[in-house]
């Protein structure tokens, strides 16, 4: 059931107009991730939400009333804020900060009963800091203080709750903790979570909902899948990154790569084949397209790390079906890609009978007279799963001519050398 | 943890004790300070006397043993001088208080915020001009001192003010210059007082010596008016040491409250000054020791804060009373003297210890 609706929503700090047009809703129960740049207008947002800031056109309705027209009383029992970080000016005990929170259900004339009271221990147990309640705020952790603080929010019961940057200032345990606890209450009370949260990771393993806000609008709205995606984070944040799901949370997971474009300069048409498999030429493929250069591979199996790596390259690969040994097709697709490079380069994969063709391929560039470099930092030896067969091939490798060396810079500093004859100086 | 369940609501009732304590403590120095002053009068005629005071019951229950140049000085130098010593006290600790809440600042208090100065301005045109009218049985004197107060405190805050906040440094400094310009013209009302000079100077001084009865009755209602409302926001006191936005999310109306309490912060300054002149340091001291002692949560803070404000004036007036007899120093000059260095301390201790 939609609760809180934001409709056609526009707010301007004297002339400087931060949010434009913003409209969406949300139902109970549900945890929504507000994710932008800064700057994009995520705490203005909020403020605007909590009632605290007037748009001048659009409304927030809170179950169907105008938040701005209601009386702070009456916001504060249904919306509760958690501020980026809370200060007070005098020194209070954890549970007087905790029994502000009942402040809207109390009039003037009233003080805290017993009834408040139980509230604000219910709400304390809750975040997990009911022992710290006799402690002076000042006095307390960063970490708990935002229990604290969000204990306070639980407190005024309310159905809403707004948090700017929650686990901004935390250690990696409370923040996997607030989360969590968050996303029970929504869970379990059908409280409303709206969260301005700049750790994608994080926001991917528990919100429900994404609104991604970029120079005042709205850019993005929806589930993980919709909002967190590679061409989000290359418009909005300016970032090439990887996002995968991940096989223990079966959740989305962002990693930013760099802040500009891969191919940082081409450098024509030169080819670079990489031989590679399991892993071993994952960083070197990245490095190779960060210098700009036309990058290709094989034999990949498919799932295999470097076949993913490559495919989130853009590079074109010979591939082979998953854990399949090389067919006739693949081989002769691979040699193909192999007659068109500049230089191959063979890295130190672990050899089976299944790609034992791999190094056979490698054999034939260098017949063809293209150079090629082998990676051997770990040896041979301790890679050849083939009773000797891989050790035959390496050896003839070597003395067909081959350059051995040892790390992946060594690759680039030979390339770069094989390339000066022919940029003209 | 059950401990600081019931400790919670232990609390509300060492409140109580902590209020019937001071209350004790307010009546003994009343005597005592009774006590105090060129003739000798002994506590047990001190006592005799004011059981004889009391209203109806009182001819029959106490009474003789006494003189009646010894009634006189004690019903009618005395004790009027000690009440307006407690309402003047009540007065300036209670909007010491408010105004430390609402500026969340320990360092704020109608002296160094100039409310004191533009009150003090404000009487002084009252006197200087001679202005006669009364409103609701309020003298002139006291409108004008109200007037002056509210008007210095907003020209304060708002040169203080930056954005939202209200950092320290600019509160302090912007009071320091209001109230140095203020002082200013009063003292070029000094200059041009003529007739009026006398009463202008010794008013500004600072002091209770010619304190009659009737303007006791006169301030009392102010006083009792601007205490207690500002007692109905002590809760919104404590959440607004949250600052402006968390307040008014945990439902506090912060503009409205922060006027209202402005507006009752300087009428209880107001008052005060309109009868004892310019009494510093009290709204400063007071709240602040109290704060040590019972804690920040102004229900407690704002009535421990007036009972101890009392206590220390009536104190420090008893020995001004004696200190150079038979002269008599303005109590203002005691207030300042133990103030000051107090004040000091403030300055130089580090901020995070017990507040700010």
């Amino acid at each position: 059931m939609v609760f809180l609706e934001i409709h056609d929503i526009s707010f301007r700090y004297e002339s400087v107009e931060v949010l434009e047009n913003i409209s969406f809703s949300i139902g109970e129960g549900e945890f929504v991730g507000i994710l932008g740049p800064n700057g994009s207008g995520k705490t203005t947002l909020l403020k605007t939400i909590s009632g605290l800031l007037k748009p001048y056109t659009g409304v927030v309705l809170l179950n169907g009333t105008d938040i701005h027209q209601m009386a702070s009383k009456d916001v504060a029992k249904q919306v509760a804020v958690v501020p980026q970080d809370s200060m007070a000016a005098f020194n209070f005990t954890a549970l007087d900060i905790v029994l502000m929170g009942r402040n809207p259900h109390l009039s003037r004339f009233q003080w805290e009963n017993t009834r408040d009271l139980s509230i604000a221990k219910k709400a304390l147990e809750l975040t997990g800091v009911w022992h710290l309640a006799d402690r002076l705020i000042a006095e307390v952790s960063g970490g708990e203080s935002q229990r604290i603080v969000i204990a306070r929010a639980l407190a005024q019961e309310p159905k809403v709750l707004l948090l700017d940057e929650p686990t901004l200032h935390l250690d990696i345990d409370s923040q996997i903790g607030i989360m969590d606890l968050l996303k029970n209450l929504c869970k379990k009370d059908r409280l409303i979570v709206m969260a301005v949260l700049h750790d994608f990771n994080l926001a991917a393993r528990y919100c429900d909902k994404f609104i991604l806000l970029h120079e005042k609008k709205i850019v993005s709205l929806g589930r993980a899948e919709e909002v967190l995606n590679k061409e989000n984070m290359a418009n909005v944040f300016g970032v090439v990154a990887i996002v995968k799901r991940h096989p223990m949370t079966d959740t989305l997971y962002v990693i930013p790569l760099s802040t500009s474009p891969m191919r940082e300069r081409t450098d024509g048409e030169f080819k670079v084949h990489v031989v590679c498999g399991g892993g071993s030429g994952a960083s070197l493929m990245v490095k190779l397209v960060k210098r700009g250069w036309n990058v290709t591979a094989g034999v990949l199996n498919v799932l295999d790390t470097d076949h993913e790596v490559a495919q989130m390259l853009d590079i074109q690969i010979a591939s082979e079906a998953p854990f399949s040994p090389i067919t006739k097709e693949t081989y002769a697709e691979n040699k193909k890609l192999i007659q068109h490079a500049d230089v191959v380069i063979v890295t130190d994969f672990p050899v089976g009978y299944g790609n034992l063709k791999n190094l056979e391929a490698a054999m034939m560039a260098l017949e063809k007279g293209i150079p090629t470099i082998v990676v051997n930092s770990v040896p041979i030896r301790e890679r050849d799963f083939t009773n000797g067969e891989a050790v035959k091939y390496f050896q003839k490798l070597v003395s067909s001519g081959a350059t051995i060396v040892e790390t992946s810079d060594e690759v680039l500093h030979i390339i770069e050398g094989l390339m000066k004859p022919e940029t003209p100086s | 943890m059950e401990a600081s369940e019931s400790g919670y609501l232990r609390r509300y009732r060492k409140w109580r004790q902590i209020i019937v304590a001071l209350i004790a403590l307010l009546v003994i120095v009343t005597v005592l300070s009774l006590n105090v002053g060129f003739a000798q009068i002994p506590i047990s005629n001190i006592v005799r006397i004011l059981i004889h005071e009391v209203p109806f019951v009182g001819n029959s229950l106490g009474g003789s043993g006494f003189s009646d140049s010894e009634r006189l000085i004690i019903t009618q130098i005395r004790l009027p001088r000690i009440f307006a010593g407690i309402l003047v006290g009540v007065s300036l600790a209670a909007s010491g208080a408010v105004f430390q809440g609402i500026f969340r600042n320990p360092m704020a208090d109608p002296y160094v915020l100039g409310v004191s100065s533009g009150a003090a301005l404000g009487a002084a045109l009252a006197i200087v001009l001679r202005v006669g009218f009364t409103l609701f049985g309020i003298d002139a004197l006291s409108i004008m001192a109200f007037i002056g107060a509210v008007a210095a405190a907003l020209i304060v805050y708002n040169i203080a003010r930056m954005g939202s906040r209200t950092p320290v440094v600019t509160l302090l400094l912007s009071g320091v210059a209001v109230s140095i310009f203020l002082s200013a013209i009063v003292a070029i009302l000094q200059v041009i007082a003529g007739l009026e000079l006398h009463k202008l100077v010794f008013w500004l001084m600072g002091g209770f010596s010619y304190v009659k009865w009737k303007d006791v009755w006169g301030i009392l209602p102010l006083t009792c008016l601007s205490v207690s409302l500002s007692y109905l926001f002590a809760r919104d006191l404590n959440i607004m040491a949250l600052g402006e936005e968390e307040a008014q999310h945990l439902g506090v109306n912060v503009e409205r409250s922060r006027w209202i309490l402005l507006a009752l912060g300087s009428l209880a300054t107001a008052t005060a000054v309109s009868i004892s002149g310019l009494v510093g340091f009290v709204g400063l001291i007071v709240p602040h020791l109290t704060r040590i002692l019972v804690g920040p949560d102004h229900r407690i803070l704002i009535p421990a804060s007036l009972l101890t404000g009392a206590v220390f004036l009536i104190s420090c007036d008893a020995i001004a009373r004696v200190i150079f007899a038979p002269s008599e120093l303005p109590v203002g000059i005691i207030t300042a003297l133990s103030g000051g260095p107090f004040f000091i301390y403030l300055l130089r201790k580090k901020k995070g210890n017990y507040s700010l």
